[in-house]
């Protein structure tokens, strides 16, 4: 009876067996690859593919830059957006530093900048564009308009004050002052007066500013991003006159300002980027770091009319990263297209179109500003 | 007989979707077949700071400055004739946009 029972159950798992079809069989691959693929694709999109960079050797505030990678050096060049989507692929990159946009709260900005800065061995540079009308703080703070700005005492009182203000929040970089002439478009972005009080105001911010120990930026250098453009073009020709550059030759050769953001316009005149967007102009940056040690920061990148004028977009990365630019903003919003980046630019080093001896010129400079002794 | 047409036609469809994901995994890309086309002259920007209304024609940097912003809203206004219908802001500076724009931005790879 045993017997015929087992012989019973051999014979079902037999038909079992052959229940499954080659049809069915590819289905249950088919399925499986797919699932494995999306979980990949996902993985991927959300930038956790991205390699986590090597721990540092930082003794005493001391980093060697023969111990850093190339990619980490590179990566400590870019500025993104702080989006907490992409927190930890920024933070596995070892990302230079983040951008805030308008947040709702102060709280929200401690809380973010926190989450970045926390487990970091090198901070990020927390960067915002706060000028007075461009406010992102505006749903919990009014900032007066810089162009209500008319005496020293007052520029360096409202430089203090945002550097106060920023400083208790977390930042390291604003984005501020413009320093360009004539603001058409917004007419409260630009100090008022003569390019000499205009220079006298700026300086007198930068300095109430720096005293918080903020970094301030002059901006667009060489000037004339403020007025009104010729619409059927992306990028323009701008002529800058002596009375643009003024403010610029005066915070560079004080050496006052800690950093300098360069624009996209394609300039002649006094400053001549050579038929090409100035923040691509090798030229242009160089002559500018023969008179002033501070950081070169360039406009954000993602511009159509910069992309326009190369073929691809790894052209555009390699000829922004040799002009010389110190610090380099890409706010994509895809962790892999800025991983991308620095491969590009990684191999650009390796081929010996980008000396790495300027990279480490850059690295050297930032990592100064955030406190630390480079050997 | 009709389960096994089934599952072909199951496998053929889960055949293209896997590659299709394998494609995007290694980041191939088609070549485009249509391109949406947007006319500069058509995007309106308007940045309004207190009673002032001026045209920004960079459009690339007004997206960049429309994407800092804490908010963007349908809303109507007016410049020079012609509707803006998006209204970006933080605080007291607003951004206006026209449809061509706001969806030109929203495309942007900052967005």
């Amino acid at each position: 009876m045993v017997k015929k029972n087992k012989t019973k159950n051999k014979g079902q798992s037999k038909r079992q067996v052959k229940r499954w079809s080659i049809h069915e069989k590819v289905f249950l691959v088919l399925i499986v690859t797919i699932l494995v693929l999306g979980s990949l694709n996902v993985a991927k999109a959300k930038g956790w593919l991205i390699p986590e960079q090597p721990e540092l050797d930082i003794i005493d505030g001391v980093i060697k830059l023969d111990t850093m990678t190339l990619e980490q050096k590179i990566a400590q060049m870019v500025v993104v957006h702080g989006g907490t989507h992409n927190l930890l692929s920024w933070k596995n990159m070892q990302i230079g530093g983040i951008h805030l946009f308008a947040l709702e709260s102060p709280e929200l900005y401690k809380d973010i900048i926190s989450q970045f800065q926390q487990g970091m061995q090198v901070p990020f540079f927390v960067t915002v564009d706060y000028e007075g009308c461009l406010n992102p703080f505006a749903n919990f703070i009014n900032g007066t308009p810089v162009s209500e700005i008319d005496n020293i005492g007052d520029a360096f009182a409202k430089g203090s004050k945002d550097g106060k203000l920023l400083n208790e929040l977390g930042f390291s970089i604003n984005f501020a002052p413009v320093v360009d002439l004539n603001d058409e478009i917004w007419g409260c972005r630009s100090f008022p007066g003569s390019p000499e009080e205009i220079a006298d105001l700026a300086e007198a911010y930068i300095l109430g500013l720096q005293s918080k120990d903020m970094i301030a930026t002059a901006k667009h250098y060489p000037g004339q991003t403020l007025v009104v453009k010729d619409p059927h073009k992306y990028i323009v020709v701008a002529t800058i006159g002596e009375e643009d550059i003024y403010p610029y030759q005066y915070l560079t050769k004080k050496d006052d300002v800690a950093s300098l953001m360069v624009s996209h316009i394609i300039t002649t005149g006094e400053i001549n980027s050579g038929g090409i967007p100035s923040v691509v102009s090798k030229e242009l940056i160089f002559d500018l770091k023969e008179d002033y040690s501070g950081l070169i920061i360039s406009d954000e990148i993602n511009m159509l009319g910069l992309k326009d004028f190369y073929p691809t977009i790894d052209q555009m990365y390699i000829a922004v990263f040799k002009a010389g630019n110190d610090v380099v903003l890409n706010f994509n919003e895809d962790p892999n297209e800025v991983y991308h980046m620095i491969q590009v630019i990684v191999g650009a080093v390796d081929k010996g179109i980008i000396l790495e001896e300027q990279i480490d010129n850059s690295v050297r400079k930032i990592l100064t500003a955030k406190g630390f002794n480079v050997e | 007989m009709k389960d096994k047409k089934v599952l072909v036609v199951l496998n053929f469809s889960l055949a293209i979707i896997a590659i299709i994901l394998v494609l995007n995994l290694f980041e191939f890309e088609f070549i485009p077949l249509g391109k949406a086309v947007y006319q500069p002259e058509e995007m309106l920007c308007v940045v309004n700071w207190q009673d002032n209304y001026n045209l920004w024609n960079d459009i690339n940097s007004c997206c960049l400055e429309v994407r800092k912003q804490l908010s963007c809203e349908k809303d109507k206004a007016y410049y020079a004739d012609k509707t803006v219908n998006w209204r970006c802001q933080t605080g007291e500076l607003k951004y206006w946009l026209n449809d061509q724009t706001y969806d030109y931005c929203k495309k942007t790879s900052i967005w």
